[in-house]
């Protein structure tokens, strides 16, 4: 029964970043990740990343161009602290050294999403926030944009042009 | 500074409406507006009911302001931040001065923000040698055309891409290009290093959160994002009735204002600030000062127009109205337009500087019916029109006029002459309009109705 | 059955057709109608204006014309709303006008309401031909929530053909004393309206009230449109 309620929120999660024009995938598990992430990043490409748990050592495991700063790099990858199904939302916050600026700055986001910390719901997530939250938390939606002229939707302003998230 | 020019509204609308191009503008960007933020709100499952629960909550806020912004307050402060209150433009713009000139700040990067433009921020601080650059796009183009903004949601919704295509081959250098990618990428390449090395980032904030003492701002191009988390230094100002009690309220108006201001499910980005960076911590700003603005407002909470202050500042009401999207924002003379607009204005403004936008309404109740949290527009804006009457701002002919109106309508004598209501009153309208609008009017009859029921 | 008739002043002084074609209706019903001697107007000019005194004054003339237990009827959303929900609110603090106004409001019904709700003229045979489209009043729908009935009773005339009109529910710039104040955004949005209307190919506009339709007509006759308005009474009459 659990099974089938974290398939339906995954599904729901990955058509909602389609929405908010994210790519997206969903992977097993972590054994195709690096090999996943090669595929998004263009040859010549440097590339950021904290480095800082499981998910994010495997994943920058077949990548060469690596550079120690996020100011200088055309790509984060990086793993979430949580996501949020009904609106396709990613979720990065400041706890643990977290940097938002790696989320900010380079032109392409990749996100890795641990399923387990997927919530179908926005009261799913709120009710979970605690009364003394981190320094930062924002809900991410797709890449940055804007319609300020004549209504017309232009992807990519000064947020990542680009974001793509990994499901693992 | 930037004179308000309400009292001359009539004259700035008969401008607009002879302005083919700024119609043309405003009319697809309303009904835009608007197409969106229906298709937005049919995939919300019940809607009415999501209405009147925010309604409550903003109406809960009201009623308890004071003890909510002191929670606020001290849990903001709590989290590092520093909370002024600042009982009126003058107040808020010394503080924000005194905090900059503290940290000798000479450049600032700006997101968003209607109250800063209520203050009139950016001059005074630009006289006293501070640059404070507008982030946003749509102020970034009006700030470079020095132009007020003319809607809440989209500040250059007057402005055709030829115009702003112009103005970015003038300011800075490059071919003519109506390309909307072409304007973002010219804006993201220009402002990156100003949002890299600015002392300071001033924003607005969409909410305050009573029970964390954070701040909320739900954004879309990543300026506010700069703004807010790559400074050291973060000034946040925003008015006091912003309030929401808790972070639980959140999903609510997560789901109700992107879809009322834009159409969209949800911003590109929604940030919750709390206090300032902590040990340990890699973003956050070092120094975070709140100025809460009260300019007005706790008198309005007071009155029998309080309900404006449950507002949060979608503009649906804008997008909807016949007369906004006839005149144009700059017709009403200030900040705010549209219904809440008329509202807000006369408010804060008062009657002697503002009464003609009272009757910039047909009463059609288009706004009343979209607004997110119920508030009742025409309602309010009548209870501005019977304040004009009875504090004497309306024209003695009027007057007059209505006199002999209520005398013709009590007077069975005078009907019975066979005359009507209507060779009485018409001439009367006549004098008001000012202009020959019995031209407009088909002939009275000669034999009224009445008399056939004989 | 009977019924009290409010014609409204815009009827009394500029469109009696309009009495007449509802006296056409209600007479084939076998409806008798009376229509209260000294009636005038239900007082918006003067409330929407602000001026609550002149409007109260007026409602109070309305309330000593109609009184009874008969229901009233009138071709107008707006005077109705006024008369169902601002009159109570009028005389809230004064008991026996409170009564009376609630008593009133209770009896009030417009014109298209009444034909649908309790003489169901769309179940008899209604003919009409030709094509028409239907600008809806923004006080009959939003104030009086009347957004049915006139399509009821348009859609039940055989052989008219009801044309959809492109965003109906835009306000045409009437507003009352809104058309003597602003004139000039009042005639941009009946333009507007007009031009909406022309679009349609109809051959005839029609609503519920003769103040849209009046300033509809003006705003026609300046696009030069030979377009006929019929307010909707005029309409059944002329199909039943």
């Amino acid at each position: 029964m659990n099974d089938v309620v974290k398939i339906d929120k995954i599904s729901l999660f990955l058509v909602n970043t389609a929405r908010a024009a994210a790519g997206a995938d969903r992977l097993k598990d972590i054994e195709k990740l690096a090999e996943t992430i090669l595929k998004l990043v263009p040859k010549g490409a440097s590339v950021f990343c904290p480095q800082s748990t499981k998910l994010e050592k495997a994943a920058i495991g077949k990548l060469s161009r690596m550079v120690p700063d996020y100011s200088s790099a055309n790509i984060t990858v990086e793993e979430v602290s949580a996501a949020i199904a009904e609106t396709g939302s990613i979720v990065c916050d400041s706890k643990g050294g977290k940097s938002l600026q790696a989320s900010l700055l380079p032109s392409h986001h990749i996100a890795i999403v641990p399923r387990e910390k997927i919530f179908a719901t926005l009261e799913d997530f709120f009710d979970k926030c605690s009364g003394s939250p981190p320094t930062n938390i924002t809900l991410i939606t797709g890449p940055s944009r804007t319609t300020d002229i004549e209504l017309e939707l232009a992807i990519g302003v000064h947020g990542p042009e680009r974001l793509d998230i990994i499901v693992v | 500074m930037r004179k308000q020019t309400s009292l001359n509204f009539r004259a700035n609308a008969v401008r607009a409406i002879a302005d083919s191009s700024l119609r043309g503008v405003v009319k697809k960007a309303t009904g835009t507006f608007s197409s969106k933020r229906n298709i937005a709100i049919s995939k919300i499952a019940d809607y009415e009911s999501l209405r009147k629960k925010a309604s409550a909550v903003r109406e809960d806020v009201l009623e308890n302001l004071g003890t909510y912004l002191d929670a606020f307050s001290s849990n903001a402060t709590r989290a590092g931040a520093t909370v002024h209150y600042a009982v009126d433009a003058a107040a808020a713009r010394r503080t924000i001065l005194g905090i900059l000139s503290s940290h000798n700040a000479k450049t600032v990067v700006k997101g968003k923000s209607m109250v800063s433009e209520e203050i009139q921020l950016n001059e005074y601080l630009g006289k006293e040698g501070i640059s404070v650059v507008e982030t946003a796009l749509g102020e970034f183009i009006i700030q470079m055309e020095d132009e007020a903004p003319s809607h809440i949601i989209m500040p250059a919704i007057h402005k055709s891409r030829q115009q702003v295509g112009r103005l970015f081959a003038d300011k800075f250098g490059v071919e003519y290009s109506e390309d909307t990618q072409v304007f973002t990428k010219i804006a993201r390449q220009v402002l990156r290093e100003k949002f890299l090395n600015a002392d300071a980032g001033i924003s607005g904030a969409n909410f305050a959160i009573a029970d964390t003492g954070s701040i909320v701002l739900f954004t879309n191009e990543g300026n506010g994002r700069m703004v807010t988390t790559v400074s050291p230094l973060h000034i946040a100002v925003l008015s006091i009735e912003k309030l929401l009690p808790s972070l639980k309220n959140l999903p609510s108006f997560i789901r109700l204002l992107p879809s009322s201001a834009t159409g969209q499910q949800i911003t590109s980005y929604v940030s919750i600030i709390t206090g300032t960076r902590e040990d340990g911590e890699m973003t956050g700003a070092k120094e975070l000062h709140i100025i809460l603005l009260d300019n007005g407002r706790s008198e309005i909470l007071a009155g029998e127009c309080r309900d404006i202050l449950k507002c949060i500042k979608c503009g649906a009401c804008i997008n909807v109205c016949p007369v906004y999207r006839t005149v144009g924002g700059h017709s009403y003379g200030w900040i705010y337009p549209g219904p809440m607009g008329i509202i807000l204005t006369t408010l804060l403004t008062g009657l002697a500087n503002a009464h003609p936008l009272v009757s910039a309404s047909t009463f059609c109740g288009a706004c009343d019916e979209v607004c997110p949290v119920k508030i009742p527009l025409v309602e309010l804006i009548h209870k501005l029109r019977v304040r004009k009457v009875s504090e004497g701002f309306s024209p003695v002919k009027e007057k007059l006029g209505m006199r002999v109106f209520e005398a013709t309508a009590r007077s069975p004598f005078l009907f019975s002459s066979g005359e009507g209501l209507a060779k009485i009153f018409w001439p009367v309208l006549g004098s008001l309009g000012g202009e020959d609008i019995a031209g407009r009017l088909p002939e009275p009859v000669k034999m009224p109705f009445r008399r056939r029921m004989e | 059955m009977r019924i009290q008739l409010f014609g409204t002043c815009l009827v009394d002084s500029f469109y009696p057709e309009v009495g007449e074609a509802i006296l056409r209706i209600l007479n084939k019903f076998g409806v008798d109608v009376s229509f209260p001697k000294g009636q005038t107007c239900c007082g918006q000019p003067a409330y929407n204006a602000g001026y609550l005194e002149e409007a109260k004054g007026t409602a109070e003339h309305f309330l000593s014309v109609f009184s009874g237990t008969d229901l009233i009827v009138t071709p107008s959303g707006s005077c109705a709303a006024m008369v169902k929900y601002r009159y109570p609110e009028f005389f809230r603090a004064k008991t026996t006008l409170r009564a009376v106004a609630d008593n009133v409001a209770g009896r009030v019904y417009e014109l298209s309401q009444f034909l649908v709700h309790v003489l169901r003229v769309h179940e008899t045979d209604l003919t009409r031909n030709g094509k028409v489209t239907y600008h809806p009043s923004c006080h009959l729908t939003r104030m009086l929530g009347v957004r049915r009935e006139p399509l009821v009773l348009l859609k039940a005339m055989q052989g008219l053909e009801l044309v959809p009109l492109p965003d109906a529910a835009r306000c045409c710039g009437f507003g009352g004393m809104f058309m003597a104040k602003l004139p000039e955004i009042s005639c941009a949005l009946a333009d507007e309206k007009a031009a909406d209307i022309i679009s349609t190919g109809a051959d005839t506009v029609t609503g519920c009230d003769c103040g849209c339709l009046m300033n509809i007509s003006d705003a026609l006759r300046k696009r030069g449109s030979a377009m006929r308005v019929k307010h909707i009474a005029e309409l059944i009459a002329e199909g039943i």
